[in-house]
């Protein structure tokens, strides 16, 4: 039990603002639709926070023998959604485990921060061996998710791996000959973008193009979050939500919801929420007391930042549209248990660094 | 050692850049949502409410005809109407065969609906059904809500209870045009067409309102927002009488004609028929094509309004007329007498009279009476051709009337020096003069003008704007400088018409309650020998060559209050064809009058009982 009074009080002050704030976005979002679909996440609430606390529970030694494992289960979930997997809005994303359905790119994006975070513990990533492997860990799932396809999660997955590179210490000359590679990357990438994935960049740089089209979420997210203005129009009132003018209300869009009913000052409220609980988790890896539980940290933090700039980015018109969802605020059940287990990692570090010194400092046991 | 603290540093660095790429990325997202929530705020919510809001016309209820007595002419039935709004259905094939389920439309509407719905614009309403009973449209409101981009709209139809009878007054509606949608008309609304529905097009018409209703993003209506209420059209009350109108028309039954009545001191039309009409409630449910042609084609022109559109000669009746001028002018004859032995002899060739006996010794009384060509002919020989239309011109030929009922024709009055002049005439000789006098010439007159001169006789010489209103006050044109004793002469000669034993009209109008004063007119058609009349009446081909009959005049005599025309087409006679119609017309009002009385009488009578009641106690 004494666990549990070593938690961090402002991560979890943070998430459970996070919580109250994300369950009345929900209901605004579907209380003039399908209000299962509250009731449904309220359950993943409950669900999730069950996982929390599990996973505070675990230590990191044991996460540590877990990586591989993780990675290569989540791998295998990859390769099996070609054979068996659900199509959605024209993509094979998901994998039907009986009672849950699973989004294996979901459950990778952890596994493979897990799994670097681990690999660059005890390794030097300026190291052509090192880093190729690492490099091969990220590239093999993202290959897999271009191909489902579902570009914009291949992207966010690539993006993390590339945090967790430079939070290992990579030496800045490979990060400036990798930059040199991109535009290689880019074309090559661009040539192998299915129709759909092309239309939505372009829509996304000019979406009054085709405003019934690709540019519909886009154009009516935009109008709804404008029309919010300051206060926004209130809880329940927002016109574009109520109305269905919103597309994906519920999911990648919800964010639209919130600043149409709650205006700048929810949009403010969520932002600054959102500050809190990155900047804690950087201030836990920043006082982990093992390397191992610090780039751990730097990982989760840097996806749930990539989460929330693509989401608000591309709801706000700043990105092209790519399916990635709005932390603890979106609706879906895999999504909100990873976040809150990746969560209860970051809290195990906090937990077992607690009134410790971190690694590598004076006065640490190593320094 | 050194390394150790260098890997620690170089995380502590990275944990920095951080930290900072997280602050710049909130700030940039930040940035972003000021800039949407607070600069573009305004023109977003306009946007959003262009999104929800959906601005609705709604029609106003046209204003009303009524006759005289308040009796509807031109009236609103309550009736529903399906449209769509082809940009928010859902799936065309499958609403329309629903609805085509529903409302059992044959194949072939089904595909010209579709067709009419592919070539509209898109956020527009399309018209599919219209005019259509509660019971037709009540399966399709349950299923509304399925039915996205349908709507069933509640409205008012016109409908025209005497159809073909006051067609020609009334006129009809039809769907706006392009012309009419430019005008600011909306595509569902009905424009008049003719008539007093297309005079008073403004007054009746009133102004469209609007309702502001929430939708949603399939276009469904979620809430009424607003409403701003139509302005209903103005109510019109005719001068006509429609039961009045419905006696003329009886008494011409299927023959081609016109009637007027005129009340002779405010110029109120009392009847304005022109026979045969047309079924104006057709046009308000769509005409066919065909129905179209057939009447422009039918010889009869039933879309003709002959009380004003059409002039014809007017016989005898302008007899009144020569005889005014010849008094006017002190013409000896005109207080003198002729021998009329049946013709008149000029130059080379005979003129006849009608009456081949002759007349014996005629003066200007009995000239009228009996309608005598040869005392005419030298009357308006003597009068020379510029005195004779010159006088047409004071009491009104040659002029529109000034009805409201447009266009109008003006008729012709011969002035033979003009068209010597401009060529087109070589020559003018005494005989047509002659001919003139007897209202055979090529002068030519509408039945309008007609009644309003009957009307200026009996009103003493007061020319009036006929008006189609109920009590508008009466607009005078001009008073005709006439003595009184000229006029008199003349009304005495137009009263023994009907009441001397020897008139023209005597033995199908002599009848005392209200005495008619009159002047009967038979215009040749074509030359055509007496016995030729006689095979037309049984031959209706040859009836085109039949001479038209003209009656006009005023009653009662003593006390004139109506003045009336009423002109069968190759009906006839004037007297045994034209003037029935106007006793008919004359015994009507006097049956009217009567009751009026009666009523009145009653009414005085229980108020004096009621008067009298508490003395009784």
């Amino acid at each position: 039990m004494n666990t549990l009074f070593k938690m961090d009080a402002i991560l979890l002050f943070s998430l459970f603002s996070l919580a109250i704030l994300g369950t009345f976005t929900l209901y605004a979002a579907v209380h003039h639709g399908d209000i299962t679909i509250w009731q449904k996440q309220n359950l993943f609430w409950l669900l999730g926070i069950a996982v929390f606390i599990t996973v505070c529970f675990v230590p990191l030694r044991m996460l540590g023998l877990m990586t591989w494992p993780l990675y290569l289960f989540a791998l295998l979930c990859l390769l099996l959604i070609p054979l068996v997997g659900d199509v959605q809005m024209g993509a094979r994303r998901w994998l039907n485990l009986g009672i849950v359905h699973l989004q294996p790119s979901e459950l990778m994006k952890w596994a493979l921060v897990i799994l670097m975070a681990h690999w660059f513990a005890s390794r030097e990533p300026s190291n052509l061996i090192n880093f190729s492997a690492a490099a091969a860990m990220a590239a093999i799932p993202a290959a897999l998710i271009v191909i489902q396809p579902d570009l914009g999660t291949a992207l966010v997955l690539l993006l993390a791996a590339a945090s967790m590179l430079l939070a290992s210490g990579i030496r800045w000359r490979w990060v400036l000959s990798a930059l040199a590679a991109s535009p290689v990357c880019l074309y090559l990438l661009w040539s192998n973008m299915h129709n759909y994935q092309k239309t939505r960049v372009i829509s996304f740089l000019d979406p009054q193009s085709d405003p019934l089209g690709a540019g519909y979420h886009v154009i009516q997210s935009g109008i709804a979050i404008g029309s919010g203005g300051l206060f926004g129009k209130g809880f329940l009132e927002g016109t574009q939500a109520r109305l269905h003018f919103l597309p994906e209300q519920h999911t990648d869009f919800i964010f639209a919801v919130l600043a149409e009913e709650g205006g700048l000052v929810a949009v403010l409220i969520l932002l600054v929420l959102y500050a809190v609980l990155v900047s804690r988790i950087l201030a836990i890896a920043s006082h982990a007391h093992t390397r191992f539980g610090s780039l751990l940290c730097l990982g989760i933090a840097s996806i749930f930042m990539l989460y929330i700039f693509v989401n608000i980015g591309m709801v706000s018109g700043m990105l092209p549209v790519v399916g990635v969802p709005l932390p603890f605020i979106s609706y879906g059940g895999s999504a909100l248990v990873t976040m809150l287990a990746a969560l209860g990692i970051v809290m195990r570090v906090a937990i077992e660094s607690r009134d410790k010194i971190p690694w590598q400092r004076p006065g640490s046991p190593l320094a | 050692m050194q390394n150790h603290i260098n890997v620690r540093q170089r995380f502590d660095g990275r944990m920095t850049l951080f930290q900072i790429m997280m602050a710049i990325l909130l700030l940039l997202l930040f940035i972003r949502l000021v800039d949407l929530q607070l600069y573009e705020h305004e023109g977003l919510l306009l946007q959003a409410n262009k999104n929800r809001i959906n601005i609705v016309p709604v029609l106003p209820t046209r204003g009303i005809i009524t006759d005289r007595n308040g009796i509807g002419l031109a009236i609103n039935h309550i009736s529903y109407k399906i449209q769509v709004i082809p940009e928010r259905i859902e799936n065309i094939d499958e609403t329309l065969s629903t609805l085509q389920q529903l409302m059992q439309w044959p194949d072939s509407q089904l595909a010209h609906i579709r067709k009419r719905i592919d070539k509209a614009r898109s956020d527009r309403p399309v018209l599919l059904a219209d005019k259509l009973p509660w019971n037709e449209v009540a399966p399709i409101t349950a299923r509304l809500h399925h039915l996205s981009g349908v709507d069933v709209i509640a409205g008012t139809h016109r409908y025209y209870p005497y159809d073909a009878l006051t067609s020609h007054v009334i006129g009809y509606l039809s769907l706006a045009g392009p012309k009419d949608l430019r005008a600011g008309y909306l595509r569902t609304e009905n424009v008049g067409r003719s008539g007093l529905e297309k005079i008073y097009e403004s007054t009746l018409h009133g102004k469209p309102g609007s309702q502001q209703e929430e939708i949603d993003a399939k276009g469904r209506r979620v809430a009424v927002l607003k409403q701003s209420p139509p302005e209903i059209g103005s109510d019109i009350k005719l001068s006509i009488d429609v039961e009045l109108q419905r006696v003329a028309s009886d008494a011409l039954g299927k023959r081609t004609g016109a009637v007027v009545v005129m009340d002779v001191q405010s110029g109120e039309l009392l009847t304005l028929l022109s026979q045969p009409g047309f079924n104006t409630n057709h046009f308000i449910t769509g005409l066919e094509h065909e129905k179209w042609q057939s009447w422009l084609k039918d010889f009869r022109k039933p879309l003709l309004n002959r009380t004003t559109q059409a002039a014809y000669p007017p016989a005898s009746t302008l007899k009144i007329v020569t005889g005014l001028a010849g008094l006017r002018h002190h013409m000896p004859l005109a207080t003198g007498r002729t021998t009329c032995p049946g013709y008149l002899e000029l130059d080379d060739r005979n003129l006849r009279c009608w009456r081949r006996e002759g007349h014996n010794h005629v003066s200007l009384h009995k000239a009228i009476v009996r309608s005598c060509d040869v005392y005419f002919y030298e009357l308006g020989d003597q009068l020379g051709m510029q005195r004779l239309t010159d006088e047409a011109r004071l009491w009104g030929f040659g002029e529109q009337t000034g009805i409201i009922l447009t266009p109008e024709a003006r008729g012709t009055l011969p002035s033979p020096e003009q068209q010597l002049k401009s060529g087109k005439l070589r020559a003018w000789y005494r005989g047509e003069t002659m001919i003139t006098a007897i209202g055979q010439g090529l002068t030519t007159v509408t039945p309008l003008q007609m009644a309003r001169f009957a009307a200026a006789i009996a009103n003493g010489g007061e020319i009036l704007a006929p008006t189609l209103l109920a009590n508008s006050d009466p607009v005078l044109i001009r008073t005709v400088d006439v003595e009184p004793d000229h006029l008199l002469k003349t009304r005495r000669a137009m009263r023994d018409v009907i009441a001397e034993a020897k008139g023209t009209a005597h033995w199908s109008l002599n009848w005392a309650k209200w005495p008619i004063a009159g002047k009967t007119g038979t215009a040749q058609v074509v030359a055509m020998a007496q016995d030729d009349e006689e095979e037309a009446d049984k031959a209706p081909e040859l009836n085109r060559h039949k001479d038209h009959a003209w009656f006009m005049g005023y009653a009662p005599f003593d006390n004139p209050k109506i003045a009336f025309s009423v002109f069968v087409e190759h009906g006839g006679h004037g007297g045994s064809d034209a003037a029935p119609v106007a006793a008919a017309i004359v015994k009507h009002l006097a049956k009217q009058e009567a009751e009026q009385k009666l009523m009145q009488e009653k009414i005085m009578q229980n108020e004096a009982i009621k008067t009298e009641a508490p003395e009784t106690l």
